[in-house]
């Protein structure tokens, strides 16, 4: 041992120790560290590339291979049947809405539709799982893929068609670009276009939950995101501040491979966004987002960890955007159609799930018929229902601008109130139009 | 035909993949349909932004474009279709999503003595990233004393589409028009877009470029001159699309076609509306107005901005500030997009932006014949 470097270790150890006690430490350990950051002075030049310390990607934490076995070593949750079922049904749902109300749109029936999962199979078990781990109080903040979310903690169809259609029973009033849902009662905070804003929204309202004193401890926040989406600036803002500030709030990643055309290898060049939670000392787990029971057993384990020290944490779900980005985009355009197919026979959350539920004899091909029937029916059913309730009434056009109405919009609805008095039974394309209004379009103070 | 083919071998030797043509406009019209009434040659607006930037992109090689889906998926709204393939990666460049990081890297690559042009898939998404368009690119000449321009475009869709709801509804000519130090440009015709597009790219200014979705589809007759590859449009200076005598019509984007069929509503009555299609947000060219006002004593603005402090408070301002006040027989009218968040549901988002009964309405009532 160079004697210099053991009285330079020495002082550099009652350094480290801030000068709370002069007991030195062993001459054979370190040459000790940096004062302010307690980061330990190494000699060798080294530069790290890596969260995993070997430069081999961050693993994906799994419970069912792809034929719904678990592997080994896996903890599969102790879960019911009923609870099975329940798994099982809301992730086909998923499809079944998108299949109907794509249609649609195609046929002219409703102007604008993004897909909550995909054409074919695809992202189910990501926001099934996600849900099912949450409490159904935790205030959620999602993107756009989202609705089983919505759909899991019991928003009605009938309340997903209003919102397509704008008709009267639509919280949000028909002012809302279809599937932009939102409901205060489901804890589901309604969602807004402009990408990625609910990533660093979510870490304020994480921090309002933190403190409410009832609430506190009890709940958390969570943001939903696509990979895509991670690139904006709020990412950085939302885990930044959630880690430092702290506050309360998950982060719930779907990495789908995909945003609009952009595959992932021109989206980033680290490894997916699990590399970047450590990077805001934020707790980080991978998953396999197409098995749904790895989904739910991460996000349930994230939300512990999340209420525990009251600050974010994040999961990553790794998964595959079976489906086009939405009704406006041909994504053959840009991806191999073998790719799709190959991914959806290899692949597929629905059938892996399903596979697991037969192997415990929970699931049989009639419950499968009859469930097919039977959500098809149901969504169809609301679909139709939903044609024909009527649209908002008139004096919501007038409101929420503001709290308080200001004197323009009061002129404004006090000059329709009086046209509708002198015309509105007399004329017939105002009488057609009050018709389809509810409470038929009558006056308003 | 031959001295340009070889004027483009010359100006891009690097560009294997280009085939000189005569012309890239002319070749394009040859396969356009649509309705041509002074010229042979037609173009759509999404053409003629196309045109723009592969002639400019082959006349000087620091212009390149950036921003979301703009290559492989060749536009959002296809405005850059065919790019990659002839210019190729370093060129046309694919960009994550942060509007806020694009907008920043395209600054800063014009602050290193780059031209890029910077697409937003709409300026709704452009307010991540208006510090750096107005901080960064547009106060940097100023505050560095001269040294250091910023010759960046901005372009992508402004104003409203058709059923895309509040966020994707807003017109930010008022916004950017109020910022010394950047240019703002907002054509409405096949012929203004390429002009002023290559004007823009050409500038060693940061522009920011208002284009219109629902224009991108529209085919307007190109006169000759516009197919050339040289062809640009002064930057601030307003264009008469249409005589009169009686009332002028000043407008921007799309508002200009609302404008002319109002005008040919009203000459059915007799009266001579003059429509100015403004073509600059800023510098705005309040001369030619000016001198409008003075012929036809009666003016409107029209605008699908909201109401308050826009493109029409200003013109307003600036004429009554001008001897042009004298000249006033009616009090300026300003036809502006409704003072609420846009609405989804689409027949009340047509009620929210002007429409041409709308303007004919108001341009009656400035001349006191409203019943």
């Amino acid at each position: 041992m160079h004697p210099l470097s053991f009285r330079h270790s020495s002082l550099l150890t009652r350094a480290c120790l801030n000068g709370r006690t002069l007991s030195t430490l062993p001459a054979s350990t370190s040459l000790g560290c940096l004062p302010t950051t307690h980061s330990p002075t190494v000699s060798k030049l080294a530069f790290f590339n890596s969260v995993t310390g070997d430069s081999s990607k961050i693993p994906s934490y799994q419970v069912l291979d792809v034929f719904g076995v678990p592997i080994e070593g896996a903890k599969v949750p102790e879960i019911s049947k009923q609870f099975a079922w329940r798994l099982y049904e809301h992730m086909q749902l998923l499809p079944t809405l998108d299949d109907i109300l794509c249609s649609g749109q195609r046929q002219g029936r409703i102007p604008f539709y993004s897909l909550t999962s995909y054409l074919k199979y695809g992202e189910e078990a990501t926001v099934i799982g996600s849900a099912a781990a949450l409490a159904d109080d935790d205030e959620v903040l999602s993107q756009y893929r989202e609705t089983g979310v919505l759909l899991w903690r019991g928003f009605t169809l009938d309340g997903i068609m209003a919102q397509v259609f704008g008709n009267h029973e639509d919280s949000g009033k028909g002012r809302q670009i279809a599937v932009h849902y939102g409901s205060k009662q489901h804890h589901f905070h309604t969602i807004s276009s402009p990408l990625a804003t609910q990533i660093s929204q979510a870490a304020g309202v994480g921090f309002a939950l933190k403190r409410d004193p009832a609430r506190r401890s009890k709940n958390v926040a969570c943001a939903f995101f696509g990979e895509g989406a991670a690139s904006e600036g709020d990412f950085h803002a939302g885990l930044l501040l959630a880690a430092t500030l702290p506050s309360p709030t998950l982060f719930l990643a779907r990495n789908n491979g995909f945003a609009i055309s952009t595959p992932n290898s021109q989206q980033f060049y680290g490894d997916g966004i699990s590399a970047r939670g450590p990077g805001y000392g934020v707790d980080t787990v991978r998953v396999d987002g197409n098995d749904v029971l790895a989904v739910m057993n991460a996000v349930k384990e994230a939300r512990r960890r999340c209420l525990e020290s009251g600050r974010a944490v994040l999961v990553e779900m790794m998964t595959y955007r079976v489906g086009h980005h939405s009704t406006s985009d041909d994504s053959y355009v840009y991806r191999e159609r073998q790719e799709v197919e190959d991914r959806t026979k290899n692949d597929n959350p629905i059938a892996r799930f399903r596979l697991f539920m037969e192997s415990r004899g929970w699931w049989n091909e009639t419950n499968e018929d009859e469930l097919a029937f039977r959500l098809r029916r149901d969504v169809i059913k609301a679909f139709k229902r939903a044609e024909t309730v009527k649209k908002p009434d008139l004096k919501d056009m007038f409101t929420d601008v503001y709290a308080e109405e200001p004197w323009n919009i009061k002129e404004q609805r006090e000059e329709l109130m009086a046209l509708l008095e002198k015309y509105g039974q007399v004329w017939e394309p105002w009488q057609n139009e009050l018709r389809t209004l509810k409470n038929g379009g009558k006056p308003v103070d | 035909m031959a001295a340009a083919r070889t004027a483009f071998s010359r100006v891009a030797p690097a560009i294997a993949n280009v085939r000189a043509r005569p012309s890239l406009a002319l070749k394009r019209a040859a396969f356009a349909r649509g309705y041509a009434t002074a010229s042979e040659n037609s173009m759509t607006v999404r053409d003629a932004l196309n045109v723009a930037m592969e002639e400019e992109m082959v006349r000087d090689e620091t212009v390149f474009v950036l921003g979301e889906e703009v290559a492989r998926y060749n536009g959002a709204y296809k405005v850059t279709k065919g790019l990659l393939d002839k210019f190729g990666e370093k060129r046309v460049v694919d960009t994550p999503i942060t509007e806020m990081g694009f907008a920043g890297i395209a600054v800063g690559a014009a602050l290193s003595g780059l031209r890029p042009i910077c697409e937003f898939m709409t300026f709704n998404f452009a307010m991540q990233a208006i510090d750096q368009i107005v901080n960064s690119a547009g106060k940097t000449y100023y505050m560095s004393g001269g040294n250091v321009p910023c010759p960046v475009v901005f372009r992508g869709p402004n104003g409203a589409a058709s059923g895309v709801g509040a966020q994707h509804s807003q017109d930010y000519a008022a916004w950017y028009g109020s910022i010394p130090g950047l240019k703002v440009v907002s054509p409405w015709s096949a012929e203004d877009c390429k002009g002023l597009l290559k004007a823009a790219i050409r500038d060693p200014n940061p522009v920011v470029f208002l284009e219109n979705e629902m224009m991108y589809g529209v085919t307007f007759p190109m006169s000759s001159e516009a197919m050339s590859d040289n062809f640009t449009i002064p930057i601030g200076k307003a264009k008469v699309e249409r005589e009169g005598t009686d009332v002028t019509i000043v407008a921007h984007s799309k508002m200009v076609t609302h404008s002319l069929e109002a005008a040919d509503i009203l000459a059915k009555e007799g009266i001579k509306a003059e429509v100015i299609n403004l073509r600059s947000i800023r510098p705005l060219d309040i001369d030619t107005i000016k001198e409008s006002v003075k012929k036809t004593n009666r003016l409107l603005i029209v605008e699908g901005g909201f109401p308050a402090f826009g493109v029409g408070s200003e013109i307003c301002a600036q004429i009554i500030e001008s001897e042009a006040f004298d000249y006033l027989d009616a009090p300026v009218e300003r036809v502006t997009g409704a003072d609420v968040p846009t609405p989804y549901a689409t027949n009340l988002e047509a009620l929210a932006f002007p429409d041409t009964p709308v303007i004919v309405k108001v341009a009656k009532r400035a001349l006191y014949r409203t019943n």
